[in-house]
């Protein structure tokens, strides 16, 4: 049976769909005790994936285990696995603890769980009311109660912030984070890197149902080579003295400055001054994951954009792009070294609700309010504005690739 | 398997569905079966008269017994529309998606529904029943049927029900859509297939083909028991010997009496309909065992 090690393998996973490739040869693995993002835009395969890993869609060919075994061989799936998939069903006259009551039944759990769990999402006020008249986001607090039911080891999550408000996302987000950190495993999908890069350690970026990146989030932010803007008096010279100074990256900027990549500032500088050449301003620019995310996954359904706010094509030279190395070898690369700091995955049974996370998100806080808000104590940090000169990766740019999509 | 067929039951039981189709089914029942017990008193009446002033005295016909299994097979319109949205309606409110996840694999959770929904039908035969019985004591003012006859009409009535049951889940989940699959029986079953089976069997009284269709055949699982029952009281105050060519005519009409025209006896058309089921019913989960919910 099953290993109880918490681990997600997900191998050479394809399905078509009759003409249609949706998945192509999906390979990642997922740890216990991290986060792991599943990015790509619409209709790259995420939802066909988390599927076919919860026996809901078979693979045309590959498979997916978790614990070391096809979903329909975990015995009791629900204890092991909690699904929060897109769209998923209530039936619009069963109120939420009905609801819940239901799959405590199938599961073969205590009853009592059904009210444990409203808690836990904050839905506890309304847990005698027909889910018919939810809203988005308490139909998804609905779902992820559902999914915690068999107090699971792991949980698959299909774009969990879907409808969402932005308190819910941090509380979700919290929530997340304390759920790995007790030794578990998370897998969450999104089309939006910057909804849950706060959230989450790995990151398996798809587009057109394949593989575009799998690995840390960190090394990926890491492999950005920056650069540095600077704006001389005189373009020309300076780009003639960095050349002599065997600093050859070097290109200009609409706006005239130049853009040069592999030096420090420190030696743009000092060329500079070797010259005799005034410098304005000199500042290092590094590409935001966003950007980086797009040049990933652009290219698939790539819609018009009368404003003008394409998202970069085309990356300059060692501008953004992963190193080779990265792409060759994620295939290769089930076992990177664990994650520091996480506790072992034998966390005590039951024990994440008395086990303190070092966090104040731990969801064991949560109070038996109403379902407004379960408050959490924690809060998103402020969101790094863009750098000035590249192009907002924001509701344009995104628009214009979901738009493609319909 | 316990744990599934308790959560079955809990699906049901918490939505309104099963109650809005009983209350139906037993309004039409009742009523079905009232209206038609005054008629066919009426029609007792006028026979028997026939036969005593031919010179046969004390005739009493139970004709009501006709009213009862007419009345049951409308009835069993409800526990029909119940089984076809057992899967169906799972399958549209994406609430499926959760039942899979939640259960071992998905022959259990398919078999936990087979069982809850025979149990299911099995509850809406008999209140149909019991509800077409008060209809036929209300509204028959001669001789009812006799309590062994009436037994087993109502054995047949609920059967009928409980085959009704599994064969509309099955057709629910070979379609996978509520609105296809009711639309689909509701029209055969309640216009299609009667006035084809009237059709058929009005230009070929002798074939038999109306009765080998799915509705024919559970016309026949009620209508020719009362229609045999119909036929032994009759030949025992005609008394006699027929011949098999008049025995057979006889069966003919008071089988098309009993709504039912062109069908075989009880056996037969339970056993046909039986296979009707079993067709639908193991399509349905076979469909289902293998498809992609997405």
């Amino acid at each position: 049976m099953q290993d109880g090690s918490g681990r997600i393998v997900v191998q050479n996973l394809t399905k078509h769909f009759g003409q249609v490739a949706a998945v192509q040869n999906l390979s990642f693995n997922v740890e216990p005790g991290t986060v792991t993002g599943f990015l790509g835009p619409n209709g790259s395969g995420k939802t066909t994936t988390l599927r076919m890993l919860l026996g809901l869609v078979r693979p045309t060919s590959g498979w997916a285990t978790i614990n070391g075994e096809p979903f329909n061989r975990l015995g009791n799936p629900a204890r092991i696995v909690g699904g929060v998939l897109e769209a998923q069903g209530f039936h619009p006259g069963r109120t939420a603890r009905d609801h819940l009551r239901v799959y405590t039944a199938a599961m073969g759990v205590h009853d009592q769980r059904a009210d444990e769990v409203l808690n836990l999402v904050g839905l506890a006020a309304a847990g005698n009311r027909a889910a018919g008249g939810f809203s988005l986001g308490m139909k998804q607090r609905l779902a992820l109660a559902t999914a915690l039911l068999g107090d699971p080891q792991v949980l698959v999550l299909d774009e969990p912030a879907n409808g969402l408000d932005p308190e819910g996302i941090a509380w979700l987000r919290a929530f997340l984070k304390a759920f790995a950190q007790s030794g578990r495993t998370v897998l969450i999908s999104s089309h939006l890197l910057a909804e849950v890069e706060q959230t989450i350690d790995q990151v398996v970026i798809i587009s057109r149902g394949q593989t575009m990146y799998y690995g840390s989030l960190d090394e990926l932010r890491s492999s950005q080579q920056s650069r540095v803007i600077v704006q001389p008096a005189d373009p020309q010279r300076l780009a003639v003295a960095l050349r002599e100074a065997k600093i050859t990256n070097v290109s200009p900027t609409p706006d005239g400055k130049l853009a040069v990549v592999g030096a420090t500032i420190q030696q743009v500088g000092d060329v500079a001054a070797q010259a005799g050449i005034a410098l304005y301003g000199v500042h290092e620019e590094r590409a935001d994951l966003e950007q980086l995310f797009f040049r990933l996954t652009a290219g698939q359904y790539t819609g018009q954009m009368p404003y003008a706010q394409a998202p970069p094509q085309g990356p300059a030279p060692g501008w953004g792009a992963p190193p080779p190395g990265q792409q060759s070898g994620y295939h290769q690369q089930p076992g990177y070294p664990p994650q520091q700091g996480y506790p072992p995955q034998g966390y005590p049974p039951g024990g994440y609700q008395q086990a303190p996370p070092p966090q104040q998100g731990g969801y064991q806080q949560q109070p038996s309010g109403g379902w407004q808000q379960p408050p959490t104590g924690w809060e998103a940090p402020p969101q790094a504005p863009p750098p000035p000169d590249t192009p907002p990766p924001g509701p344009g740019a995104s628009g214009g690739s979901d738009g493609g999509n319909n | 398997m316990g744990n599934l067929i308790r959560a079955e039951f809990r699906k049901i039981l918490t939505t309104k569905m099963w109650w809005a189709l009983l209350i139906p089914a037993v309004g039409l029942a009742l009523g079905w079966a009232w209206l038609a017990a005054k008629f066919f008193t009426d029609v007792g009446d006028a026979i028997e008269d026939a036969l005593n002033s031919g010179g046969i005295s004390n005739a009493e016909l139970s004709l009501s017994s006709l009213a009862l299994t007419r009345a049951m097979n409308f009835a069993s319109l409800f526990p029909m529309v119940f089984g076809a949205l057992a899967l169906a309606s799972e399958l549209n409110r994406k609430t499926i998606t959760t039942s899979f996840l939640t259960a071992p694999s998905r022959a259990t959770v398919l078999g936990a529904k087979a069982i809850v929904y025979t149990m299911w039908g099995l509850v809406y035969g008999v209140v149909v029943a019991l509800a077409a019985s008060l209809g036929i004591v209300l509204g028959t003012t001669g001789k009812l049927p006799d309590a062994s006859d009436w037994l087993i009409i109502l054995f047949t009535g609920i059967l009928s029900c409980l085959l009704w049951t599994l064969l509309g889940m099955g057709v629910g989940a070979l379609l996978g859509s509520p609105v296809a699959a009711l639309l689909v029986l509701l029209l055969y079953a309640g216009l299609i297939g009667p006035i084809a089976e009237v059709l058929i069997t009005a230009q070929n009284p002798d074939l038999h083909l109306a009765g080998v269709m799915p509705n024919g055949s559970a016309n026949g699982l009620t209508g020719s028991t009362a229609a045999q029952l119909l036929y032994d009281q009759i030949q025992g105050i005609v008394g006699g010997n027929p011949t098999p060519s008049e025995r057979d005519q006889f069966a003919v009409i008071a089988r098309a009496g009993a709504g039912a025209p062109g069908a075989f006896s009880m056996w037969i058309s339970g056993l046909i309909f039986l296979a009707w089921t079993a067709v639908f019913f193991v399509g349905g989960l076979l469909r289902n065992n293998n498809r992609d919910i997405t």
